[in-house]
């Protein structure tokens, strides 16, 4: 947990950095008070004022107890790859086909469930999309190959 | 005469039948949003935003205040039943609701919860009716240096509300007033940090970063510690659920001290209902003549968080009403909800959209009793929805969180957004980065930002304005002990330290 911490501490020190340089592009000072630069370049300062006092309490103290990555770990990372696979693939399978198989091999994947109740539960999702947002609401929903 | 005449034209609204409809969905699915762990108010909220958007604001507002005081109540179901607070604003109600479940008696723990939740909801509700329209007109005072004052006052009130380690709640809300930054400048028309990106000109949405950070973080993280829900069966008759004498006895101070304790730290800019519950629930052990029945299934150990939690939950709408400044992460939505509407909170709210703010008053009484009725005479169905396999619920929610992601443009994009403040999301719980001040920052940044260069504009660039006017020096001050608070508990704590450190090294 202590390398997390550093590593946490470190992303915030480099959007600081990054913020603070991206931000002196940007006028700090306009005709009548401060300029679009002028929040940033502070923010940016803050950022990097609280990563130095993270780094340093995690420096100090160095918890080891508790880990960052554990077995849910991994399956957690898995339905965040498959999230982001079906939003890729939206545009082809459409909502609708899109989500309803992200839902079965969700249940599937964290919760061991049988085959034939993912695809129902899927199937249910599914149809309360189209209903729910396509014909309720009237929200345009991307339709893939399938015109789904 | 004019509050009472108000009171008039808000009930003969609130109790039109799309309104009633609209409170009698809003605390329902608070009241089963509560009872599922792993969702709670501010990502309910934001998933129902864009339904809301063909709705009349009015009862929009009623059906989305109905969700986040109705969950609230629901919360206490889970916490009494399976050990396992449904939100954390009723992480207190598990200490002695449970262990009262234990003992044979969670029908009274529910019951009581249930009549303390109503009646410091009914009075809260009195009391936000007499307050924020004088508040209101005292706002009408602020200009710019007051406006920027106040959202510092917010700023530094989250530092000590915020959570263990206030270093990582200030970068919660500097990330949160960073992404304000992102699009076009208002002031100069410049983009900023868009990288040449024509979706980012607009800014980033709050509804996509709502449901990434509370929605489907809040899934993945369940998904990593595989949340399992053992439900205590007990029988639910009817006259099971009735409480005492006695234990109306031990209660009924503990609800009104509750109840005034709620009020007060929800209507503080950053309060909120969690803080409000904790607050309460540790003030009476300390009052209380018998502390050590505390932990081990006192009835007012499930009384006063409950009554606090409720009452906050209504005060906080004062700041945001009133102010136009929200106190937490679900009210930081319901302000998105309302600039989307084309409605501004603030003070000319009650002037402008004096039915909005009075049906909204009425339905909370309303609300009110149908949440009273239905935690006592339906808790069996809010205990059968926890058999639900938690595994069945979370794709649910990730589709839903998406959809509602999807709606707000009608554009992948915010899918995308989502998806990169789920996993920012899921992070920084697991480093315990608090959440809610990284969404009131996001909601309170462009208030900040203009604020504070209009009013250096009317001074010429001379940081005295913020000084030299009396409510913006005040609010200043205040602003100057909230944050400087932090540093003052370390050095307290240190200072008690040290002795006790000199004194062991002798004893060595």
């Amino acid at each position: 947990m202590w390398l997390a911490e550093l590593l946490g501490g470190g992303v915030v020190l480099v959007l600081g950095a990054a913020v603070v340089v991206l931000s002196r592009q940007l006028p700090y000072h306009a005709e009548y008070g401060p300029g679009p630069g002028f929040l940033p370049f502070w923010l940016g300062l803050g950022l990097i004022a609280c990563a130095a006092v993270i780094l340093a309490d995690a420096g100090i103290h160095r918890v080891r107890s508790g880990k960052f990555f554990s077995a849910g770990s991994v399956r957690a990372a898995l339905v965040l790859l498959l999230l982001a696979g079906v939003i890729l693939l939206v545009p082809f399978l459409g909502f609708v086909l899109g989500f309803g198989l992200f839902t079965a091999l969700t249940m599937r994947l964290a919760g061991r469930h049988h085959w034939a109740l993912c695809v129902i539960v899927a199937v249910l999702a599914a149809l309360s999309i189209r209903w729910i947002f396509g014909s309720w609401l009237k929200i345009p929903l991307p339709e893939g190959i399938l015109g789904w | 005469m004019d509050l009472l005449h108000n009171l008039y034209t808000g009930f003969s609204l609130a109790f039109s039948p799309t309104n009633l409809l609209a409170a009698a969905v809003g605390v329902l699915i608070g009241q089963i949003v509560g009872v599922l762990p792993g969702i709670g108010a501010p990502t309910a909220t934001a998933l129902l935003l864009p339904v809301t958007f063909q709705m009349n604001p009015t009862t929009a507002i009623i059906m989305l205040a109905g969700i986040y005081y109705g969950v609230a109540y629901g919360g206490t179901v889970t916490s009494i039943l399976i050990n396992v607070p449904g939100e954390s604003s009723t992480v207190m109600t598990t200490l002695d609701g449970y262990q009262m479940a234990l003992q044979g008696r969670a029908g009274p723990a529910l019951t009581i919860a249930a009549i303390g939740s109503f009646i410091a909801g009914t009075v809260s509700t009195v009391i936000l009716m007499s307050f924020a329209p004088p508040l209101a007109r005292f706002a009408l005072k602020f200009g710019p240096p007051e406006y920027f004052a106040l959202t510092l006052v917010a700023f530094g009130l989250l530092t000590v509300f915020g959570g263990a380690k206030p270093i990582k709640t200030v970068a919660s809300a500097l990330v949160g007033l960073l992404i304000t930054t992102i699009g076009l400048d208002v002031v100069s028309g410049l983009p900023r940090f868009t990288f040449g990106t024509a979706e980012l000109l607009g800014g980033i949405e709050i509804v996509p970063v709502i449901t990434g950070l509370f929605g489907v973080a809040e899934v993945l993280t369940s998904i990593e510690e595989e949340v399992k829900l053992d439900v205590i069966r007990t029988k639910f008759r009817l006259r099971d659920i009735f409480i005492t004498w006695q234990d109306w006895i031990a209660s009924q101070w503990a609800i009104l001290r509750g109840t005034i304790i709620g009020f007060l730290v929800g209507i503080l800019p950053a309060g909120g209902i969690t803080t409000a519950s904790f607050v309460a629930y540790l003030l009476e052990k300390r009052f209380s003549k018998h502390p050590e029945r505390f932990g081990r299934g006192a009835i007012e150990g499930v009384a006063a968080p409950e009554s606090a939690n409720n009452a906050a939950a209504i005060s906080g709408f004062a700041p945001l009403l009133a102010l136009g400044i929200p106190g937490s992460a679900t009210t930081a939505v319901l302000l998105a909800g309302f600039m989307m509407w084309g409605i501004r909170p603030g003070p000319m709210l009650f002037q402008r959209n004096p039915d909005l703010v009075w049906t909204l008053f009425a339905s909370m009484y309303i609300g009110n009793v149908m949440l009273v009725l239905l935690n006592i005479f339906f808790i069996p169905a809010f205990a059968a929805v926890l058999r639900i396999p938690y595994t069945i619920l979370m794709p649910l929610i990730v589709v839903y969180a998406t959809m509602g992601a999807y709606s707000v443009n009608n554009s992948l994009f915010d899918v995308w957004v989502m998806f990169l403040f789920s996993m920012l999301g899921y992070v920084m719980k697991k480093l315990d980065y608090p959440l809610p001040p990284l969404i009131l920052a996001m909601v309170l940044g462009p208030l900040a930002e203009n604020s504070l260069r209009q009013a250096l504009i009317l001074s010429g660039g001379s940081l005295s304005i913020f000084f030299t006017r009396p409510i913006s020096a005040t609010l200043m001050g205040i602003a100057a002990l909230a944050f400087l608070a932090p540093l003052v508990r370390w050095a307290v704590r240190g200072l008690r330290h040290a002795p006790a450190l000199s004194a062991d090294s002798v004893q060595r």
